[in-house]
C-alpha cells in the first residue's frame, strides 16, 4: 500500500507547473516595478494593487470552491470533496490574511488611517474570523466523519452570509465608502494587462497550492488507514 | 410531530427550570455590571442602550444554544431521537422553535429590568420594537440551532459555539442595533426599512438552509 504514495514533485507536470509559476512571478514583479506607469496621486503605493486585488479575488474563488465542495460532500459523502473543501479553505484564509495585510499598508498613506469600516474590508475580516472557527472545528474533532460534515456545512453557511455581511456593513457605515472603484476597462494598456497577468499568476498559485494540499490530505488519510489496520 | 418535540423540550424545562433561570440570572448580572460601568455618565447610556441590550441578548442566547442540544446528550437520548423514524429537519425546526420560545420568555423578563436599572425610558413604538426583537430572535435561533446542533457531538463544543456563532451573526447584530436605535429615537418605518429587510432575509435564508442542511450534517 505504501508503494502507492508518491511525492508531489515526482509528478513531472506539477514540477513544470511550479517552475512556470516561479518564472511568471518574477516576470510579474518586473512588470509591476519597472514597466507600469507610476500613478501621479498615489505614486508607489498604487503598486500594491497588483497584489491586493488578485488576493481578494482568489480568496473569494477559494471560498466559493469551499461551498461547492461542501454541498457535494454533504450530498455524496465522497472524501475527495472534503479534501478539496479543506484545502481550499486553508488557501482562502491565507489569501484573506494577505488582503487584510496589504489593505492597511496601502491605506496608511492614502486614507491617512490604517483601518476603516469599509464594506469590502469588513466582509473579508468577518470571513477570516468565520474560517478561524472552521479550523477550530477541524482541530477539536474526534470522529472524522462528523467533522467533515460539520465543516462542509460551515463552508456553505459562511458563503451564504457574504452578501448579507457586505450589505449590512455598507448601510451601516455609509460615510466611509472610501474604497476605490476603478473601471478596469478604462485603464491604460500597461496597467490593464499587468493586472490581468497578476490575476492569472495568483490563480495559478491557487491551483498549485490546491493540488498540493489535496495530495497531502490524501496521503495523510492513507497513512491514518494504515495505522488503523495495525 | 414538531409540536410534541417542542412540548417535550418545554416539559423538561418546566421540570428542571435550568435553562431559563440561568439565562435570566446571567442577563441580570450583566445588566448590573453595565449599570455600574455607566454610572459615571447616565446621559450617555441612552446613546449606547441599543448596543448594550443586544449584547445581553447575544450572551444569554449563547447559554441557551449551548444547553438546548446538550440536553439530548444527557442519558444519550440523542441516540433514540436520531434513530427514530423522524425527519431530521423536524428535529432542527423543533429545536429552533423551542429555543425561540425560551429566548423570548427570558427577554420578556430581562428587558424591563434593563430599562429600569439603566434608567432609560421605554420606547414609545413598543410594537415595532417587539417585531424587531422577534425577527432577530428568529435569526439567532435558526443559525444558532444549525451550529449548535452540528457541533453537539464534538468535545468542548461550549468553546466552539461562540467562536462560530459570533462572526456569523455580525450582519444580524448590525441590523438589530441600528433598527433598535432608530426605533428608540422615534424614527418612522421608512428609516429602518432597509434594516428590517436585512434581518428578515437573514432569518429566512438561514432557517431554510438549516432545514435543508441539518439532515445531511447529522446523517452518518
Amino acid at each position: 500500500m505504501s508503494s502507492e504514495i508518491k511525492f508531489f514533485h515526482q509528478n513531472i507536470y506539477s514540477k513544470l507547473f511550479g517552475l512556470l509559476i516561479i518564472f511568471s512571478w518574477l516576470i510579474l514583479n518586473y512588470f509591476v516595478l519597472f514597466v507600469t506607469r507610476i500613478d501621479p496621486y498615489q505614486e508607489m503605493a498604487q503598486k500594491i494593487f497588483y497584489f491586493h486585488v488578485p488576493s481578494a479575488w482568489v480568496a473569494g474563488i477559494a471560498y466559493l470552491v469551499v461551498m461547492i465542495s461542501g454541498i457535494n460532500y454533504l450530498r455524496t459523502k465522497n472524501n475527495y470533496w472534503d479534501y478539496v473543501g479543506y484545502a481550499s479553505a486553508e488557501i482562502g484564509t491565507i489569501f484573506c490574511a494577505l488582503v487584510l495585510i496589504t489593505g492597511p499598508i496601502w491605506a496608511t498613506p492614502i486614507w491617512g488611517t490604517s483601518w476603516s469600516w469599509e464594506p469590502r474590508l469588513t466582509t473579508v475580516l468577518i470571513m477570516f474570523l468565520i474560517y478561524l472557527g472552521y479550523f477550530s472545528v477541524r482541530n477539536f474533532g474526534k470522529s472524522l466523519t462528523t467533522i467533515k460534515s460539520i465543516s462542509a456545512s460551515i463552508g456553505v453557511l459562511a458563503f451564504l452570509n457574504v452578501p448579507i455581511i457586505y450589505f449590512s456593513v455598507k448601510f451601516w457605515a455609509e460615510e466611509v465608502q472610501l474604497h476605490p472603484q476603478p473601471e478596469m476597462m478604462e485603464q491604460p494598456v500597461d496597467i490593464y494587462y499587468t493586472f490581468l497577468f497578476s490575476l492569472i499568476v495568483f490563480f495559478m498559485i491557487y491551483m498549485y497550492l490546491l493540488n498540493y494540499r489535496i495530495h497531502i490530505l490524501k496521503i495523510k488519510s492513507k497513512l491514518e488507514n494504515i495505522l488503523e489496520d495495525y | 410531530m414538531i409540536r410534541s418535540l417542542v412540548l417535550k423540550d418545554l416539559l423538561i424545562e418546566i421540570k428542571s427550570k435550568e435553562i431559563i433561570s440561568s439565562m435570566i440570572a446571567f442577563g441580570i448580572s450583566v445588566i448590573l455590571l453595565f449599570a455600574f460601568s455607566f454610572r459615571a455618565s447616565p446621559s450617555q447610556v441612552y446613546f449606547f442602550a441599543p448596543g448594550l441590550l443586544w449584547m445581553i441578548f447575544i450572551f444569554i442566547s449563547i447559554i441557551l444554544l449551548n444547553r438546548i442540544f446538550n440536553l439530548e446528550m444527557e442519558n444519550k437520548s440523542y441516540e433514540i431521537l436520531f434513530s427514530s423514524p423522524l425527519d431530521k429537519s423536524t428535529i432542527f425546526l423543533s429545536k429552533c422553535i423551542s429555543s425561540l420560545i425560551f429566548l423570548i420568555f427570558s427577554q420578556i423578563i430581562i428587558t424591563p429590568i434593563f430599562f429600569l436599572f439603566l434608567q432609560i425610558n421605554f420606547p414609545e413604538n413598543l410594537l415595532f420594537f417587539l417585531i424587531i426583537i422577534f425577527f432577530v430572535d428568529l435569526g439567532i435561533c435558526s443559525i444558532g440551532s444549525i451550529i449548535s446542533g452540528s457541533i453537539m457531538k464534538i468535545r468542548s463544543n461550549e468553546i466552539l459555539l461562540p467562536i462560530l456563532f459570533f462572526p456569523m451573526i455580525t450582519p444580524l447584530i448590525i441590523s438589530a442595533v441600528k433598527s433598535t436605535d432608530l426605533i428608540f429615537n422615534n424614527h418612522p418605518f421608512v428609516d429602518w426599512k432597509i434594516w428590517f429587510q436585512l434581518i428578515l432575509s437573514f432569518s429566512v435564508i438561514f432557517l431554510f438552509s438549516g432545514y435543508l442542511l441539518y439532515p445531511h450534517v447529522t446523517n452518518e
